[in-house]
């Protein structure tokens, strides 16, 4: 497992991190409903346990795992919105649940499944109203919008009301509307949820392109492993709130899935038994190859012998899909 | 800061002019008790000839003077923010450097009130044709009047925003915030002019806040106020508005650490 090299400036540092809600336990009906108003039952969900990791500057981060894994409560007690049950974290040398200005000042949370500019105004009014809330100058204010605008090209949707702008222009205003202070640090609770193919591409040319220009650190969740695969070297993956893996996308598929996947056309055989070289696995591309299985070891030996033993037309050798290696880390 | 205040206000007045209708409902809603008040009373007291010492004109008059203050010093904080505290909204104003009630709401229930005001106006004009009550307005009982509202709705505000905080711990924060509404009405001088209530409830009714930002500003604007009224009552606005400081922020830190301890 790789990690990154601590470094005193790091700026997200988290320790021990650790939080566990208390909810009310009953069952359904009305004499659970009156035993429950006499004595109340309550149930501790560990939400995050323990979870501990640091992120350098300029590093974009990819925060993996299944739903209710405990990834939006990280990013809510690392953004200042929760506080923990336990251990530490330290943000831009900051304890986030203090919410001081001068955190809040420096960092931004974007969750693409919350609205944050005003309904019914154009962006523009509420672009300028977080101006005045950061206390940005007219001068920097001028300077960060036209880079945003050449990225984002806002010109024309930011004169509309938000509410009869798309989903995809919509998220484009909600990044500008964060990024405006320049924050240091950027937590991105799935920032292309629900957006299609073009405008999720657009979006991580975006942050790309951000992260190279200002070094920000950037956070991000996303069950998009296009996300992943684009923005991120390093993944942390987080099951049942417990910290599974912690170190570089390419080191993971190795450890995870020692093997690789080829690809075969045999010239008049569409549906050879090729079990002797390999275990078959379904045909993602719909392309009349078949595919087998095979340990990564064992690649260049099985390649040659189906090369020596069949009329090959084609033959790719490829890694096995990310979403199949994250599944089986979270569950590993 | 005054930046902040400037562009708050910007937007809210663009956001509230886009729900034109909205306002002319809420304006109606805010009239038509006092209204309903000013028709009977003065309807019961031309019938007796006067009620406790008060003449019908004196209660058009009182009526008159109470429509503005109302608007002047009324709080919207419950029906702003309650909502936000309980569908989680919150947390978009929490991330930003700003208190999402000290300047947030605030300025919106300012902006807000202007707009009514202004809309109000005409109705004003109209109603004081209708009754023409003797108003014993003078220069120096509106000069006065002009701190005694601010602090008057100041006090009105954290109150009012001290309710609304409720909604950290209960869901069930609007059926209080309707007791305390109920409440306040009576010992506010809204149902009744105070000097019409019994002896013990005017006792309370004096030293608690609610009547400091309606029938105090009201008596004041109406010249009805000795000196030592007055000096008493500005003395109890600051007195009751250092408390509510304190108990609104002591609610705040509070509300903040429960809301943050049951997931955001």
């Amino acid at each position: 497992m790789t990690t990154h090299s601590p470094d005193a400036d790091d700026p997200i540092v988290v320790e021990g991190l650790a939080k566990t809600y208390q909810v009310t336990d009953r069952e359904g009906g009305f004499g659970a409903a009156v035993r429950s108003f006499v004595k109340r039952k309550y149930k501790d969900v560990k939400a995050v346990q323990n979870v501990s990791f640091r992120i350098g500057q300029g590093e974009i981060v990819g925060f993996l795992g299944p739903n209710g894994a405990g990834k939006t409560t990280t990013l809510k007690m690392l953004s200042g919105l929760l506080h923990p049950t336990g251990g530490k974290a330290i943000v831009l040398g900051h304890t986030p649940w203090n919410r001081e200005a001068g955190f809040l000042s420096a960092m931004t949370l974007v969750m693409g499944q919350r609205n944050r500019l005003s309904w019914d105004i154009p962006a523009a009014d509420s672009f300028l109203l977080n101006q005045a809330i950061y206390r940005i100058s007219d001068a920097d204010y001028k300077s960060v919008f036209g880079e945003l605008n050449e990225l984002l090209d806002l010109k024309d949707i930011m004169r509309k009301p938000v509410r009869q702008l798309s989903l995809g222009e919509r998220m484009k205003c909600e990044l500008a509307a964060a990024l405006l202070h320049r924050p240091k640090v950027l937590f991105l609770d799935e920032p292309t949820i629900g957006l299609d193919v073009g405008a999720q591409v657009r979006i991580r040319a975006f942050l790309k392109e951000y992260n190279r220009r200002s070094g920000a650190t950037i956070l991000l969740t996303s069950h998009y492993m296009a996300d992943v695969t684009a923005l991120c070297e390093r993944i942390i993956i987080i099951h049942h709130g417990q910290l599974k893996y912690d170190g570089g996308l390419g080191d993971l598929s190795r450890r995870i899935a020692p093997y690789k996947i080829i690809g075969v056309a045999v010239e008049n055989c569409e549906a050879c038994d090729l079990s002797a070289y390999g275990q078959a696995v379904p045909n993602p591309n719909e392309d009349g190859k078949q595919y087998i299985q095979v340990a990564a070891s064992e690649v260049s030996a099985v390649t040659a012998r189906l090369l020596a033993e069949n009329e090959i037309q084609d033959l790719t050798i490829t890694d096995p899909p990310i979403e199949d290696i994250i599944e089986r880390a979270f569950h590993e | 800061m005054l930046n902040i205040f400037k562009r708050f206000w910007q937007v809210n007045w663009a956001e509230q002019w886009q729900y034109r209708a909205n306002l002319f409902m809420y304006l109606a809603y805010w009239l038509v008790s006092p209204i309903v008040y000013l028709s009977v009373w003065t309807t019961i007291a031309n019938a007796q000839g006067g009620v406790n010492g008060m003449s019908a004109s004196d209660f058009a008059a009182y009526y008159l003077v109470l429509l503005p203050v109302d608007i002047a010093t009324a709080a919207i904080t419950i029906h702003l923010f309650a909502s936000k505290i309980q569908d989680g909204t919150l947390s978009n104003f929490l991330v930003q450097p700003v208190h999402p009630v000290l300047v947030n709401t605030l300025v919106t229930t300012i902006s807000f009130k202007v707009l009514q005001l202004i809309i109000f106006v005409p109705i004003w004009i109209g109603l004081f044709l209708l009754f023409r009550p003797p108003l014993t307005i003078t220069f120096e009982s509106a000069l006065l009047a002009i701190p005694a509202l601010i602090l008057g709705f100041m006090l009105n505000f954290l109150v009012d925003s001290t309710i609304t905080l409720i909604a950290f711990w209960t869901t069930r924060v609007w059926s209080i915030h309707q007791l305390y509404w109920a409440i306040g009405a009576m010992l506010g001088g809204s149902f009744v002019p105070l000097s019409l209530l019994p002896g013990v409830i005017q006792s309370v009714a004096r030293f608690s806040p609610m009547q400091l930002w309606l029938y105090f500003p009201i008596q004041l604007i109406l010249n009805k106020q000795t000196p030592a009224d007055m000096a008493l009552n500005f003395g109890l606005q600051v007195f009751w508005l250092v408390i509510m400081f304190v108990i609104f922020r002591a609610t705040w830190t509070a509300g903040l650490k429960k809301y943050s301890a049951v997931g955001a």
